[in-house]
C-alpha cells in the first residue's frame, strides 16, 4: 500500500484503534474507570476533526480498487458523524454517573458508540455496494445492542427485540435490492453502475432494485412506510442512544440516499422522483400528527424525527443541486439542534430519572440554562427565522416549488404550524407551569459545554449561512 | 445447459419449499428442519454457479454448525407449539398476504422486462478456494478488514447482553 492510501486512511484507523484501545483499558481497569474512559473517547475523536480538513481537495478520489473513496460529500459528512459521536459519548458519560446505570459494564458502550461511528464514517466513503452493505450491517449491529443496553429495564429490551427483528427486515431488502442492480447491471461499484444506467436510461431490474434499496433507506431514515418501530425503540434506548438513533443514524441514512438516488439513479429521476414525492408527505404528515398527543418527551422526539426526516426526503425528492444542498444544510442544522434538545433530556432525566414531559414544569426556575437552550432548540425545530431549522426548511420548500411539487410545500409549511404546537407545549410547561419540586437542577462542565457549542451551532448557522451553504453545496457538486 | 437449468428449477423450488415451511411448521424443530433444507438446496445452486467455496462453506458453516446450534436452543427452550400457533393467527395474516401478493406481483413484472447483464468484473473465474482467497486479499480488502471489525461488535454485544454481570 502507498504511503497516500494510508493517509487518507488515517481517520478511520484513528477511530478503529481507539475503540481497541478503550476495550483493552476496560479490561485493566476492571470496568471501575468508566468516567475516565468516556472522556478519554471523546478527548481521543478530537484530532479527527483536523485530519479530515488536511484531507480536503477538489477531485474525487478513488483508492484499494475502487472500494474507498475520497470526496466532499464524504468528508463533511465524516466531520458531521465525529461531532455527533463526541457528543453522544458525553451524554453517555452524564447517564453513567447515576445510580440506576452505575450496575452496567460501560466500556464496551464506548466501544460499541465508536464502532457505529466507524461504520458512518466507511459508508461515507464507501464506493462499492458490498463495502457498503458491510459498513451499514457495522452501523446496525451496534445500535442492536446499545438500544438494549439497560438489560434491567424491560422497555430497552423491548425497543433491542423490536429494532433487531425490523431492522433485519430491512437489511434484507436492501440486500435483495442490491442483488437485482448487480443482476441488471452487471457491477456493483458505484462508478460502473452510473455508467450503465446514463447508457440505459430504462432498465426495470435496477429500478425494481432501486426501490427494495429505498425500502432499506427509508426503515434507517424513519420515513413511511417504515416508521412504525421509531416512537417505541427512541422511548426505551438509553436516551444517547436516542439521541446517536436520531441524528448519526439518520444522517447516514440520507448520505446513502443522496448517493443511491443523485448520484447513481440520477439518470432515472423521472420514475423515482413522483414516488419519493409521496413518501415524503407522507412522512411529513404522519411524524407531525402523531406527536401532538404525546406525553413522554422522548416519545415526542421520536415521533418529531420522524417529521424531519419527512423534510429531508422532500430534497431527495429534488433531483437538482439545490434540493441536495438544502439536505445537507437542513442536516447539520438539525445536528446541533437535535442534540441540543437530548443534552438537555440527558442531564434532566439523569437528575429526575423522569422523561415525562409534565415533570419539565418549573425547568426555567429550577435551570435557567436548560430551559433556555431547550427554548431556542425547539424553536428551531419547529423552523423559526433567526435560527438553523428555519433557513433548511425554507430551502427544501422552494426545492419542492421550483420542481413544481406545490402541495408538498403546502403539507411542509402547514406541518411547521402544526410543530410550533405541540413543542411550544413543552415551552409553556417550563416556563408557565409551577413546579412541585423546585430543587435546582445541575449542569456539569462538559454537558455546559456541550450545550454552549449547540447553541452556538443554532445561532450560528441561522444568522451566518454563507460558510455553511457554501460547504453544503461543495459537498453535493460531486454528485453530479 | 438444458440441465442445469431442470437442475436450478428444482432446487430453487426446494428451496422456496423449505423457506415456507421454516415460517409455517407449527413446531419450531420442524422449522429448523425446513431451514437445513432450504439451506442444502441454496448451497446446491452456488455449485451450479461454480461457486465451489461458497456451496461447501454453505453446507459446512451454516447447514452444519449454525443450525445443529439453532436446534440445540431450540430443544433447551422447549417452545410449547400450540402457543405459538395461536400467536400466529391473527388478523393483520390478511394485510400481510396482501403486500406479500403485491410485491411477488412487483416481482412478476419486473422479471418480464428484465435483461440480465453479464457480470463486468471477475467474470469467468472459478469460485475455487484459491480464487476467493486471492480477491478477498487484494480487491475486497478493505470490506474483509471491516468485516472483522464487524464480528468484534457483534460478539462484544453479544457478551454484554448474555451475562449478567460483568
Amino acid at each position: 500500500m502507498m504511503p497516500s492510501h494510508f493517509f487518507y486512511l488515517l481517520p478511520e484507523i484513528w477511530v478503529g484503534a481507539l475503540a481497541l484501545l478503550i476495550l483493552l483499558l476496560d479490561l485493566r481497569w476492571k470496568g471501575r474507570g468508566h468516567t475516565k474512559l468516556g472522556l478519554m473517547a471523546a478527548i481521543g475523536l478530537l484530532p479527527v476533526l483536523p485530519l479530515l480538513c488536511m484531507q480536503r481537495q477538489l477531485d474525487t478520489l478513488e483508492l484499494l480498487h475502487g472500494m474507498y473513496r475520497i470526496d466532499s460529500a464524504a468528508l463533511l459528512f465524516k466531520g458531521i458523524f465525529i461531532i455527533t459521536s463526541l457528543l453522544v459519548i458525553l451524554m453517555t458519560r452524564e447517564i453513567s454517573k447515576t445510580p440506576a446505570a452505575a450496575q452496567q459494564a460501560h466500556g464496551e458502550f464506548y466501544l460499541l458508540i465508536l464502532s457505529a461511528t466507524l461504520g458512518m464514517m466507511f459508508v461515507a466513503s464507501a464506493a462499492d455496494f458490498l463495502m457498503l452493505f458491510i459498513a451499514l450491517e457495522l452501523i446496525t449491529i451496534s445500535f442492536y445492542v446499545m438500544t438494549a443496553y439497560l438489560k434491567t429495564d424491560l422497555r430497552s429490551l423491548e425497543a433491542g427485540i423490536k429494532y433487531l427483528i425490523l431492522g433485519s427486515i430491512a437489511s434484507a431488502c436492501f440486500l435483495y435490492g442490491v442483488a437485482f442492480v448487480y443482476g441488471s447491471s452487471g457491477s456493483i461499484r458505484f462508478v460502473e453502475i452510473r455508467q450503465f444506467l446514463q447508457e440505459t436510461p430504462f432498465s426495470a431490474g435496477c429500478l425494481f432494485g432501486l426501490f427494495l434499496i429505498l425500502g432499506g433507506i427509508l426503515f434507517k431514515t424513519a420515513g413511511v412506510p417504515f416508521q412504525l418501530w421509531t416512537p417505541d425503540v427512541y422511548e426505551g434506548a438509553p436516551t444517547s442512544v436516542t439521541a446517536f438513533l436520531s441524528v448519526g443514524s439518520k444522517s447516514a441514512g440520507f448520505l446513502v440516499a443522496l448517493r443511491v438516488f443523485h448520484e447513481l439513479f440520477i439518470s432515472s429521476s423521472a420514475d423515482w422522483a413522483p414516488v419519493l414525492v409521496w413518501v415524503a408527505g407522507l412522512t411529513i404528515l404522519y411524524g407531525n400528527l402523531g406527536a401532538i398527543p404525546q406525553k413522554n418527551i422522548k416519545r415526542l422526539l421520536g415521533y418529531s424525527s420522524i417529521g424531519h426526516a419527512g423534510y429531508l426526503l422532500i430534497g431527495l425528492a429534488c433531483p437538482s443541486s439545490l434540493g441536495s444542498t438544502a439536505m445537507v444544510f437542513y442536516l447539520a442544522g438539525y445536528l446541533v439542534t437535535n442534540l441540543a434538545v437530548f443534552l438537555v433530556v440527558t442531564v434532566f432525566s439523569s437528575h429526575t430519572g423522569s422523561d415525562e414531559i409534565k415533570n419539565y414544569a418549573g425547568l426555567s426556575k429550577r435551570s435557567p440554562l436548560l430551559a433556555m437552550v431547550m427554548f431556542i432548540a425547539l424553536l428551531s425545530l419547529a423552523g423559526v427565522p433567526p435560527l438553523a431549522g428555519f433557513i433548511g426548511k425554507f430551502m427544501l420548500l422552494l426545492g419542492a416549488l421550483s420542481q413544481g411539487h406545490l402541495t408538498l410545500a403546502i403539507i411542509g409549511a402547514v406541518a411547521v404550524v402544526i410543530s410550533l404546537y405541540y413543542y411550544l407545549i413543552v415551552v409553556k410547561v417550563m416556563y408557565v407551569d409551577r413546579a412541585e419540586d423546585s430543587s435546582p437542577v445541575p449542569v456539569s462542565l462538559p454537558m455546559r459545554l456541550a450545550l454552549l457549542f449547540c447553541l452556538l451551532g443554532i445561532l450560528g448557522i441561522g444568522i451566518w449561512q454563507e460558510p455553511f451553504l457554501s460547504l453544503s453545496f461543495a459537498a453535493v457538486k460531486g454528485l453530479f | 445447459m438444458e440441465q442445469t437449468s431442470l437442475l436450478f428449477y428444482i432446487l430453487s423450488s426446494f428451496a422456496i419449499a423449505g423457506a415456507l415451511g421454516v415460517i409455517m411448521a407449527r413446531h419450531p424443530v420442524y422449522a429448523v428442519l425446513s431451514l437445513v433444507a432450504a439451506l442444502f438446496s441454496l448451497s446446491g445452486i452456488f455449485l451450479l454457479l461454480h461457486a465451489y467455496f461458497v456451496a461447501a462453506i454453505q453446507v459446512l458453516v451454516y447447514a452444519g454448525a449454525i443450525l445443529v446450534l439453532f436446534l440445540f436452543v431450540v430443544m433447551l427452550v422447549d417452545m410449547a407449539p400450540e402457543r405459538l400457533f395461536r400467536l400466529r393467527t391473527n388478523m393483520l395474516n390478511l394485510g400481510g398476504a396482501l403486500f406479500g401478493l403485491v410485491l411477488l406481483w412487483e416481482i412478476v413484472v419486473a422479471a418480464c422486462f428484465f435483461t440480465i447483464a453479464p457480470p463486468a468484473t471477475g467474470a469467468g473465474t472459478e469460485g475455487t478456494t484459491a480464487a476467493v482467497g486471492a480477491l478477498l486479499f487484494t480487491r475486497y480488502a478493505l470490506p474483509f478488514e471491516v468485516a472483522s471489525l464487524l464480528l468484534l461488535a457483534g460478539i462484544i454485544g453479544a457478551i454484554v447482553l448474555a451475562k449478567k454481570r460483568l
